[in-house]
């Protein structure tokens, strides 16, 4: 990405796991660090400072949690988590502990090196940059708060233009419900998950070239919402 | 001397253990001759202590005149008390007489003459008379006590018996042969045993014949009337028979008769209440036989559903790392330029990919499956766009249905449904499949999102094979699969169980419609949906 190459740090028990991410991630042109438990993983994480970390949950010696937990006492590290659960009151608690993404198994390499790099992008992102962010036919600039679709500006409402604000700041990366309620309703509507509902189908309404078939604005059951960083072909990974 | 005793003691004791075998003997069988019984219950002890006399007075005899006259009130007492022990007061009175006579006719002058001279001699006379007549009632009041006690021994061993085998019984036919032997063998008594049917009614086990009175006051007795306790004579043979109730403290069991044969009042009075305990008995060995069998059912449960714990922790464990390996090392594959430049091994690499999803599907279904307990689904509710949930389904079932056209249609201002998004994904996505499944390649299927008095319905139309009345009735059932496509479509059976169980964990219903056999099939979720109108939120929401 920026740097001639990104360092990923890989915290899994599984060979059979690490060997292809091993291989996904170099074909990408990372330099690839290996750990098969958390106290590897965490002594790795202080000394090798890596540009990202892929953290599989289920560790011999600690709980992913409680890794991810560590290392955000000190680290802002980019954390994408591995986890087989397709619990999602446990995605959004692993989320709201600070990690980027997740993926569940079983996953496409080509999910997680999107992941890692939206990751990444975010981590990296400095004001000097351009502050436009461009998904798909959509381009958001965040600084002149102006939005245009194929070029043509759009008319956004204020909370609208919040709320693909904040996607736009992740593009790529999945955010839950609860940061969007509590950014966008700052006050006594923060609970209320329907008016979030309403207000991604009216965004739709205005990105989506077929609001009924979202593919820029795409709902993460159970978690979130992700502004995808390009329109994915039909058929999915 | 004391040999003589010991010999006499033998021999009484083997003479009254064959009475007293008899004894037993008659009271099991009812039958045995009542002259026969008379000889040996009040002829044969008296015989008995008059041959006791007798042997006493041919040990006297040798010894003269004088020592036998001394000896005569110690020596004549042994025969009066082994009878009274023995044989009770009638035999020993009867030996202390005869003893008198033979005392007095053979050993006091004038001898072979009841007379007596001497007053001093009659006075000793009288007085054996005497301690012989006392002593022989009380050592046949100690004999009646020790036959009570002993008989109330037996009847106590016999009880306990009874209770152990009881307590052997794992199932109500183990019950009832062991009430029946008991009561048959133990008391000497007739029973019949007649099961509560499921009509209410009672029907006898075997089919002996059995008084009419006892079967007319059976076939009047229904089992909803509690506590049946009834008493009826016999007329011809004048026995009494009873009839009770057998029961847990939850159901009735069946009915039992007794017959507890004829005599006094107290005799019945006795017999009733021994027969009264044993049920007693059988209705606790019944409550315990019924704690067992929910206490069996509940391990058997748990057993179950540890099971399906391990289950579903092996699937997602041990089962999803080794496919996520696999689908991985494909997927990586696959983004190699040297692979992509060659068809052939691009292909192959495909192919492990889209095996790996279809051993994944079936996984996850497999997971869901087991998602379903005993106490059903826990869903987690959320508001949420049922066009999301739509979506979602085609979009994750798309390899399936990639053979299939899919087009979707969604009415404006759909409500918002509060659902567990991923188990209405999950119904719908199994809907998908059987439409995909049960229709030619090609044709259509159309998914659609309609309101209807608050509730939002999902349709899946195909236009497949469609449903006959039979099947419709049969849908539902986990694993019921139609004979018509069992041998030609693959399938677990498994996926409209768990489509209708997800649905109706929501608070949804499905339902399967079509109008025939080869006319396609129509499956609809009806979810709750939101009182409020999407319009009406908009305002709220963006205001």
């Amino acid at each position: 990405m920026n740097k001639a190459s990104n360092v990923v740090l890989l915290i899994d028990d599984e060979p059979k796991i690490r060997r292809f991410l091993r291989a996904g991630f170099e074909l990408r042109g990372f330099s690839v660090l290996e750990a098969e438990n958390a106290d590897e993983g965490l002594k790795a994480a202080t000394f090798n400072t890596p540009d990202l970390i892929i953290l599989d949950l289920s560790l011999p010696d600690l709980h992913g949690t409680e890794v991810l937990e560590r290392l955000r006492s000190w680290s802002n590290v980019p954390v994408i988590i591995l986890s087989v659960v397709s619990n999602e009151d446990d995605k959004v608690r692993l989320l709201q502990a600070g990690a980027d993404d997740y993926v569940v198994k079983p996953f496409g390499m080509a999910e997680l090196l999107a992941r890692s790099e939206a990751a990444l992008r975010r981590y990296f992102k400095t004001a000097t940059e351009n502050p436009v962010v461009v998904a798909g036919p959509l381009s958001v600039d965040l600084v002149g708060r102006t939005v245009s679709l194929n070029n043509n500006q759009i008319r956004l409402t204020r909370k609208e233009y919040r709320l693909l604000h904040i996607l736009a700041t992740h593009v790529g990366l999945v955010v839950t419900h609860d940061q969007l309620l509590k950014d966008i309703w700052s006050g006594n509507q923060r609970d209320n998950i329907q008016y979030l509902r309403i207000l991604v189908r009216k965004l739709r309404q205005k990105i989506e070239t077929d609001p009924n078939h979202p593919r820029l604005l795409v709902t993460e059951s159970g978690v979130g919402y992700r502004l995808q960083a390009r329109l994915e072909n039909s058929s999915a990974d | 001397m004391n040999t003589h005793l010991a010999i006499f003691q033998d021999l009484a004791k083997a003479l009254a253990g064959s009475i007293d075998s008899r004894n037993q003997g008659a009271s099991r069988l009812d039958e045995e001759l009542p002259s026969h019984r008379f000889w040996q219950k009040e002829v044969l002890p008296l015989l008995l202590s008059l041959v006791g006399v007798g042997m006493v007075t041919a040990v006297l005899l040798p010894l003269g005149q004088p020592l036998a006259a001394n000896l005569v009130p110690i020596a004549y007492l042994i025969p009066v008390i082994v009878a009274a022990t023995q044989w009770g007061i009638w035999p020993a009175t009867l030996a202390s007489i005869a003893s008198l006579a033979v005392a007095d006719f053979l050993f006091f002058p004038p001898l072979y003459s009841f007379q007596v001279e001497d007053p001093h001699e009659v006075i000793d006379l009288m007085l054996f008379l005497v301690v012989s007549l006392v002593s022989s009632n009380l050592a046949s009041r100690l004999r009646q006590e020790t036959e009570t006690l002993r008989h109330r021994e037996r009847e106590i061993q016999q009880l306990y018996e009874f209770s152990r085998r009881l307590a052997a019984c794992f199932t109500i036919s183990d019950l009832i042969s062991a009430i029946q032997n008991y009561l048959s063998y133990a008391l000497g008594q007739r029973v019949a045993f007649f099961a509560a049917t499921a009509g209410g009614r009672f029907e006898a086990l075997e089919s002996n014949s059995l008084p009419m009175v006892v079967q007319e006051s059976v076939a009047a007795t229904v089992a909803a009337t509690d506590a049946t306790a009834r008493s009826m004579v016999d007329e011809p043979t004048q026995n009494v028979w009873l009839l009770r109730t057998v029961r847990s403290d939850t159901t009735v069991h069946g009915l039992v008769a007794v017959n507890i044969g004829r005599g006094s009042r107290e005799v019945i009075d006795l017999k009733t209440r021994r027969f009264e305990a044993i049920l007693e008995e059988v209705s606790l060995t019944l409550q315990r036989l019924d704690i067992e069998r929910a206490m069996e059912d509940a391990k058997l449960h748990l057993q179950a559903q540890l099971l399906r714990d391990a289950f579903h922790g092996t699937l997602s464990h041990e089962l999803c790392t080794p496919l996520s390996a696999i689908r991985g090392s494909a997927s990586v594959l696959d983004s190699m330029p040297a692979i992509r430049e060659d068809a052939r091994i691009h292909s192959l690499v495909e192919a492990i990919s889209d095996e790996v999803a279809d051993l994944e599907a079936y996984i996850q279904n497999l997971l869901n499956a087991t998602r379903v307990t005993a106490s059903g689904v826990s869903p987690r509710m959320q508001w949420a766009d049922p066009r999301d949930i739509v979506n979602a389904a085609v979009k994750r079932r798309g390899r399936r249905l990639a053979a299939h056209k899919v087009a979707t249609a969604f009415a404006r201002d759909l409500p918002l449904v509060n659902v567990d998004s991923g188990l209405i994904e999950e119904a719908c996505g199994q809907l998908l499949e059987n439409a995909a499944k049960y229709s030619p390649s090609g044709s259509t299927i159309s998914v659609s999102a309609r309101a209807e008095q608050e509730q939002v319905i999902v349709s899946i139309t195909d236009q497949g094979v469609g449903i006959t009345p039979d099947e419709q009735q049969q849908l539902g059932r986990r694993s019921f699969r139609s004979q018509r496509h069992q041998a030609t479509i693959p399938g677990s059976g498994l996926g409209f169980w768990i489509a209708s169980t997800f649905v109706r964990a929501n608070g949804g219903t499905i339902d399967i419609s079509s109008r025939g056999q080869g006319q396609g099939t129509t499956a609809s979720i009806a979810l709750p949906g939101s009182t409020m109108k999407a319009s009406e939120l908009t305002a709220l929401a963006d205001e």
